[in-house]
């Protein structure tokens, strides 16, 4: 009888020791790989599958504060360390590996404002309600001793920001007035008056240093520069601006949160039209942060959801919100591009993973290899309408469904409006077609 | 009234007086004193002094007149007095300041240009981090190299020889007394200078005569001994240089000997050399074919041919022996060309390794030479051929340039005449491919050579080649002149940007991007499915009432994997396909699409589509009308033959199989229209309708696609490089805002292998945008 067997050479496969990887022949010729096309669809199909099934930002809640949290300060140094300041006056320093608040101390009577770290992150400023500007150690005191402020400074005017210059030791504060103040003294340099209206936010530009913006309640951003004995110039929105945050990477570019459910891109040399405007959020927005790359930025929200954008769209990348989340009132993206902070009105910081589906703790370099290869054939296949539906899909709360709803019906009527307006009036008498990014900008005032 | 006129006490009145008058002089609240440094003067705190005015012993400002008085007093200063008088009769009254609102605005102006300007230097940065296939962040910090080497004091553990330190002893001795002479400086270049000046400063007029005496001595030394090696190396007298060679051997010998006793090492190492040297020499066989034996047999090699072969084996076998330590030898690689052939001849063992050795050397150089020589000589055939058609090429422009001359402009001229060569020479490359020798265009000849048979039809021939040149040459000028234009336009336009956009810099230096990404700028879809493509279709619907989609953006997934194959055909790199600009869709736009036109036409000039359509469509109707007879012949039909035919009918009919009706086609009452109801509707949800963002045309889109990433498909390094993530981070780093040592970084070293491997892509020349 004839036995007809696959017989193989054990030294095409057999390797030779056990520390040699296994050998794998291939033959990348094309030919004999002619559904290469197919299987990397499929392929790039299951990982935005298993993106959106792994997608799970939450990380913590941190809870402790007994009011609503009102600002953040990041540490410049240390990732674990993050200070925040609540509606009660009380300050909060919390260790983040641990998730517990390693210090509190109540700062001011009323709102704490701001807390701003110095640029080697040795001190804390706070602002509060109170017209004080207190400056605290950033080490706790030792056992037995008492939260004592290292320096208490009484402003002449009202408080509501505060800002430290990232290269030298002078920070900013706004309130009635801007005003630059050196570390060293307890009057400011520089005060800094345009009008009489209240300056409710102030920041540093991280690159450029010199230069900061604030924004203030008659609706308008201005820019300053602390070398300069006069404001530079002044934009006047549509709506009160919120917040603004400068782009670490980009020396002349800026977002500002407005109280018309958008975000605006600014350049500061163009200010006449901003450079792009974010949409998505269905309240007024509160809070802007940069992450540490200049790439995207998270928003907070009064309608409880944060938004993660990416700086050059209109659209946002990603939205957070949990059930008991309330009005979001501060957002700050952590410095190693991993995490987002909020602090809402009811009390609570949580962490959320700045990436929604990014895998914690120790990545082996095969992962690593998998997770960027499924990356780049999400990108690849990104325009794919089944890739591009999953990967985009959303559960949101009801609330933000008919909020989103209503202003899109409400947008609609506006454009019909228009266009019948445009058909009815003579022709001779155009109505302009008015770009949305102009829309918003009022003026630009020198 | 009269009363207190009379109770007026004018002594009291005057004290009065006075105590009111008093009042305001004296100081209730203190000046304050600055202890803090401040900008800014508190109101309340700014006392006004009490009036100085109004005592008269106060002392008073001085004015510019008291001076001139008291200059007016003394002669001496007479002059100055009236010069400093004429000044200030002179002196121009400055003009009102400006409004303060007025002023601010123009201090504001200036401040905010300073700081555009000054953001202005970012740009560059900023564009070059945009358009970064890859970042890395933290920024990567400027790193300064400092050379420690130099610092580094070799240590001084090293065992000296007795020899090295006296010598070193030697040199410090040295040192110290040329210290001691010229000074205290560790230089050697000073103290050598410091040296010969001192050298020179000391000798007299005797002295330089004799150090010139010397020095000629020297020379005429130095010019005799080079004269003698000459002549020496020119003796012929081979007993000389055999005496020669064996003084120096003995020489040598005596050293060793010296050595021996002294340094048994360095003898051992001496004895190797001379080995070495030995071997070498006998290795070179440069005397193989020189010695007697060889001599005798060379002479009868002519006329006796085992005493050939003979020689032929002695040569091989000295080659043997030599080839490994043989380095390139001009003289012997020729001598062993001239062998080889006559080794073919000699019985060749396998098993034999000299000859083995021998053969697949042969091998080796004969693919080697093969491949030299055929490689030179298919370029010198190329070279050749590349004259002979630039010959003719000018040729034919000589004919075309007497037509048109009139018409072209200088600064043309070069443009046109390059492109048809170019063309002309892809062919005749294809043609010395195949292995052929390429018979060179000659119009002339070929004219002469054919006139005879049909010289009219050739001549038709040219005129229409020559027509057909023409017309494209009219065409490719055309193209020309536009593009002249345009170049023109530009930088008008350029200039008027400049002054409307401030953010033109940045754009300009925006880089083109290597890889294209996809970028989807949509809200996220929160509704469930059904409600989403409901909308969408809606949207559409408004949207295609004016214009309508073209067929051509449907990207068929098939369709793509077909492409594959004939993708393979034109170049088998596959992974870069996206990377690699095709050369095809360089030449013009508007040429291609008239060929496609042509080729499309030509490719249905015998077939009725309509025809073959309708076909298709009665086909599939036809199929699903008809009926089966399941009955088999002899089925059934146990009995035999005699059976009634009603009942054999009956039983046909019923295992007669009916179909069904046939569906209604969608298309069946339109005559025009065909619609393909086998292509799935499952595949179309996977489609894509439109090309996306960043992507201008379906074909760069495509080609984006097709190119494979995975390790299945592509190397290893291909896949490192092709998933590289945009954004890197490292963990536990806390990523700084960036620094104004950015601005003035230089390129940055690339460390990782795979970033290194992406630099060394060659760039693709963005496609120049024409149309």
């Amino acid at each position: 009888m004839k036995v007809k067997m696959i017989s193989r050479n054990p030294d095409n496969y057999v390797r030779e020791t056990k520390l040699q990887q296994h050998k794998m022949p291939r033959n990348y010729d094309p030919s004999l790989h002619p559904l290469e096309g197919p299987r990397e669809y499929v392929r790039a199909l299951n990982a935005t599958k298993l993106d959106r099934v792994f997608a799970k930002p939450f990380v913590c809640n941190l809870s402790g504060h007994r009011d609503g949290v009102s600002c953040f300060g990041k540490h410049p140094k240390q990732l674990s360390t993050l200070a925040t300041g609540a509606y009660d006056g009380e300050v909060r320093i919390w260790d983040l590996a641990n998730r517990i608040s390693s210090r509190n101390f109540v700062a001011h009577d009323g709102f704490v404002r701001g807390i701003a770290y110095t640029q080697n992150g040795g001190r804390i400023f706070t602002v509060g309600d109170d017209k004080t500007i207190k400056v605290w150690k950033a080490e706790a005191p030792e056992v037995g001793e008492d939260e004592v402020p290292v320096n208490t400074i009484l402003s002449k005017f009202g408080l509501h920001g505060i800002s430290h210059n990232r290269r030298d030791n002078k920070f900013a504060t706004c309130g009635e007035v801007c005003a630059i103040w050196d570390e060293r003294h307890n009057d400011p340099l520089k005060t800094l008056k345009w009008g009489v209206d209240t300056l409710h936010t102030i920041s540093y530009n991280p690159v450029e240093t010199s230069i900061l913006a604030c924004c203030a309640s008659d609706r308008s951003i201005i820019l300053y520069d602390q070398r300069e004995a006069q404001p530079l110039r002044k934009v006047v929105l549509t709506m009160k601006s919120n917040k603004l945050a400068w782009n670490p990477m980009e020396a002349f570019n800026f977002t500002v949160a407005n109280e018309d459910c958008n975000l605006y891109t600014f350049d500061t040399r163009k200010l006449q039209t901003p450079l792009k405007v974010h949409f998505d959020h269905v309240s007024a927005v509160t809070d802007v942060d940069y992450s540490p790359t200049g790439k995207e930025f998270v928003s907070a929200s009064y309608d409880k959801t944060i938004r993660i954008y990416n700086a050059h769209h209109s659209h946002s990348r990603d939205i957070y919100h949990t059930k008991r989340m309330q009005h979001v009132v501060c957002v700050a993206w952590s410095l190693d591009n991993r995490y987002v902070f909020s602090g809402s009105d009811e009390m609570n910081v949580r962490m959320w993973k700045a990436n929604a589906s990014e895998k914690l703790g120790v990545i082996r370099p095969r992962e690593r290899v998998n997770f960027n290869y499924q990356e780049a054939l999400k990108q690849k296949y990104a325009a794919h309408p089944q890739i591009k539906r999953i990967a985009r899909h959303r559960q949101v709360p009801r609330h933000v469904l008919n909020a989103q709803k209503k202003m899109r019906t409400v947008k609609e009527k506006e454009q019909v409006k228009e266009a019948n307006v445009r058909k009815h009036t003579k022709k001779s008498k155009k109505v302009p077609y008015v770009s949305e990014k102009k829309k918003h900008v009022l003026k630009e005032e020198v | 009234m009269s009363d207190d006129e009379e109770h007026y006490e004018p002594k009291a009145h005057k004290k009065l007086l006075q105590a009111i008058g008093s009042l305001g002089k004296v100081q209730h609240i203190q000046k304050s004193t600055r202890d803090e440094r401040q900008s800014l003067q508190d109101e309340f705190q700014l006392v006004k002094g009490v009036s100085s005015a109004e005592t008269d012993h106060a002392p008073r400002a001085v004015g510019l007149n008291d001076l001139v008085d008291i200059l007016r007093t003394s002669t001496k200063h007479s002059q100055t007095g009236k010069k400093l008088k004429n000044i200030h009769g002179s002196k121009k009254v400055l003009q009102k300041p400006l409004e303060k609102p007025a002023a601010d605005r123009i201090k504001r102006t200036i401040g905010y240009e300073g700081v555009t300007k000054k953001l202005g230097r970012w740009d560059a940065v900023v564009a070059q981090q945009r358009s970064a296939e890859t970042q890395i962040f933290p920024l990567p910090s400027e790193t300064v190299y400092v050379n420690t080497a130099a610092n580094a004091r070799p240590l001084n553990t090293r065992v000296k020889s007795n020899l090295a330190q006296e010598l070193e002893a030697n040199n410090r001795k040295l040192r110290e007394l040329r210290k001691a002479q010229i000074g205290d400086t560790t230089d050697e270049k000073e103290l050598a200078k410091q040296e010969r000046l001192l050298l020179q400063k000391k000798l007299t007029r005797d002295e330089l005569f004799a150090r010139r005496k010397e020095l000629a001595y020297l020379k005429m030394r130095e010019s005799q001994k080079s004269a003698k090696a000459r002549m020496q190396n020119k003796i012929k007298s081979k007993k000389f240089h055999k005496l020669q060679k064996r003084q120096k051997m003995l020489e040598q010998m005596k050293e060793f000997e010296l050595l021996q006793k002294t340094d048994p090492e360095a003898a051992l190492e001496k004895l190797n050399a001379l080995e070495k040297s030995r071997v070498q020499e006998r290795a070179s066989l440069r005397h193989k074919n020189t010695g007697t034996w060889a001599k005798n047999l060379q002479i009868r090699a002519k006329y006796d041919k085992d005493v050939r072969k003979d020689l032929a084996e002695q040569l091989a076998v000295s080659r043997e022996l030599t080839q490994k330590k043989q380095v390139s030898d001009s003289e012997d690689e020729t001598t062993k060309k001239r062998v080889l052939p006559e080794e073919e001849d000699n019985d060749y063992d396998p098993f034999n390794p000299w000859t083995k050795r021998k053969a697949t050397e042969q091998t080796e150089n004969g693919n080697g030479e093969s491949e030299g020589s055929n490689w030179r000589q298919y370029w010198t055939k190329r070279n050749k051929n590349e004259k002979l058609l630039e010959e003719h090429r000018r040729d034919l422009e000589g004919v075309q340039d007497n037509d048109e001359q009139e018409e072209k402009e200088t600064i043309r001229k070069p443009l046109i005449e390059v492109k048809p060569a170019k063309k002309k020479l892809k062919k005749s490359k294809v043609k010395i491919e195949n292995g052929w020798e390429v018979e060179d265009i000659c119009p002339t000849d070929q004219k002469e050579a054919k006139a005879s048979p049909n010289s009219k039809a050739i001549d038709d021939i040219f005129e229409k080649h020559e027509d057909h040149i023409r017309a494209k040459l009219n065409k490719k000028m055309e193209k020309l002149r536009e593009r002249i234009n345009k170049l023109k336009e530009v930088p008008v336009k350029g200039k008027k940007a400049k002054k409307k956009d401030v953010l033109q810099n940045l754009k300009s230096l925006a880089l083109k991007k290597t890889k294209q990404q996809i970028e989807i700028d949509e809200p996220l879809n929160y509704e469930e499915d059904k409600n989403s493509q409901n909308n969408i279709p809606a949207h559409v619907e408004g949207n295609t009432e004016s214009t309508e989609i073209p067929a051509v953006d449907t990207i068929d997934p098939n369709k793509v994997t077909t492409l594959v194959f004939t993708q393979k055909k034109g170049n088998s790199g596959g992974f870069n396909d996206a990377l690699i600009d095709d050369e095809a869709a360089e030449y013009d736009e508007e040429d291609a699409a008239a060929e496609r036109q042509l080729t499309i036409s030509q490719a249905f000039e015998d077939d009725d589509i309509v025809a073959d359509f309708n076909r298709d469509k009665s086909k599939d109707s036809e199929l699903k009308n008809t009926e089966l007879q399941l009955a088999l012949p002899g089925w059934g039909s146990w009995a035999g033959a005699g059976i009634s035919k009603e009942v054999m009918e009956r039983r046909n009919k019923r295992l007669l199989l009916k179909l069904a009706a046939p569906e209604k086609r969608r298309d069946e009452n339109k005559d025009n229209l065909y619609l393909n109801e086998s292509a799935s509707k499952q595949a179309r949800q996977h489609m894509v309708s439109s090309i996306p963002f960043p992507f201008r045309s379906l074909a760069d889109y495509e080609a984006s696609i097709r190119a494979p990433v995975g390790r299945n498909f592509v190397p290893e390094t291909a896949f490192r490089m092709l998933t590289r993530p945009a954004v890197i981070t490292r963990k536990g780093q806390v990523i700084e805002p960036m620094t104004e040592s950015e601005l003035v970084k230089p390129d940055r070293r690339l460390r990782h292998i795979v970033d290194r491997r992406i630099k060394r892509i060659p760039k693709v020349p963005p496609k120049a945008k024409i149309a």
